[in-house]
């Protein structure tokens, strides 16, 4: 049974090998950080270029600080386990959820830590046009990029909304118990506006 | 630290200073004595903590207490279980709580209780079609959870203060 379970050593090396050779702009990236955009710098097709950035941006976009409150149903995932929220909150009419359990009841201005509830000013889902849990890199992508399902946002404004946006940044900043996104919200916003700027191309 | 001045069930408390982190839970139970809201699971899961706030526009909504800062409360009026009742005398929904023998071992019975007294409340300014009734009684009363399991005699107890007085609660 034991030697079942064992990888040849030969096999182990080729697929080290492969995923190395595959993403060589993100070697820089530390444990549970974003590789810069210089170091993409070296993949020269710009579509190419472009895809890899967006890939790297995708550590954060398919984080569970992310998807929890990007959902495909009407209720939020919570915890690093993604969990279906607990109490059994919905979405509502306008993402803040049904009148007898709004968010802001609980999730207040700022995290409120000696209860574990995370808390910002406008603290809501995402509209469901917008959900992204269940969902390939390549179709969040092409959703982010769609005005019908990113919030009628310009690209441009997208690279406001991931690098400034204050609920956004909650993300890397979201209390104890909680892992926070990969790398910063400054580092976020300057893959996505590298990501534009080379044409906003998908991953496959 | 914050200076916390709140109405609980009509009469002012404060300004008394409290800490950051104190819950308002333990602000009720252990600075004030008012046990009559329970502290269950400590994560709004069970809602046996939650109380009515009343807000300046004149509608009420619940609030589980136990991972929800005191402080947040600063300049709010509350309601309490142990509001309800006026010189004695128990309101309608508590004594069709009896009635019907909704709770066992009653610990959950001042979150539904006080959620129950929110929807009575609601319906009275907007009332809701008869057909709509128990669907409404059931979404109002969700997330309130009871391990006695009296969800269904809870329900009833609603049912029949609403049913009591179709033309205040019903179109």
């Amino acid at each position: 049974m034991r030697s079942n379970l064992r990888v040849p050593l030969s096999v182990a090396i080729v697929i080290l090998s492969a995923n190395v050779l595959a993403a060589p702009a993100a070697l820089d990236a530390p444990p549970d950080g974003l590789a810069s955009v210089e170091s993409f710098s070296s993949i020269g097709d710009r579509a190419a270029r472009s895809a890899a950035i967006f890939n790297e941006l995708g550590k954060v976009l398919t984080h569970p600080r992310c998807l929890n409150c990007h959902p495909a149903g009407d209720r939020p995932r919570q915890g690093d386990m993604a969990r279906l929220h607990q109490p059994p909150v919905e979405r509502g009419v306008d993402g803040f959820g049904l009148p007898a359990m709004r968010c802001p009841i609980c999730h207040l201005k700022a995290n409120f830590d000696p209860a574990g509830v995370p808390g910002n000013p406008i603290w809501h889902l995402a509209p469901r046009e917008m959900a992204w849990e269940g969902k390939t890199l390549h179709d969040i992508c092409v959703q982010i990029k769609d005005p019908a399902r990113n919030g009628n946002r310009s690209l441009d404004a997208l690279i406001e909304h991931i690098g400034e946006d204050h609920l956004v940044g909650w993300a890397w900043a979201p209390g104890y118990g909680r892992q926070p996104a990969p790398g910063t919200q400054k580092q976020a916003g300057a893959l996505v506006e590298a990501w534009v700027k080379t044409g906003a191309e998908c991953p496959n | 630290m914050t200076l916390l001045t709140v109405t609980i069930n009509g009469r002012a408390y404060g300004p008394r200073e409290v800490r950051d982190e104190l819950t308002m839970n333990d602000f009720l139970r252990e600075y004030l004595g008012m046990t009559g809201t329970k502290f269950g699971c400590g994560a709004a899961q069970c809602l046996s903590c939650a109380v009515i706030v009343d807000d300046p526009q004149g509608t009420s909504y619940t609030s589980p207490t136990c991972v929800v800062p005191a402080a947040s409360f600063n300049g709010k009026s509350i309601r309490t279980v142990e509001g309800h009742a006026k010189n004695g005398e128990l309101t309608p929904l508590q004594k069709a709580f009896i009635e019907h023998f909704a709770f066992q071992c009653g610990y959950c019975t001042a979150g539904f209780l006080n959620e129950s007294q929110v929807l009575l409340e609601r319906l009275a300014k907007k009332p809701v079609a008869r057909a709509d009734l128990d669907k409404t009684i059931a979404e109002a009363l969700d997330g309130h959870l009871c391990r006695c399991t009296g969800y269904i005699k809870y329900h009833e107890a609603v049912r029949a203060v609403i049913l009591a007085d179709p033309n205040r609660y019903l179109f």
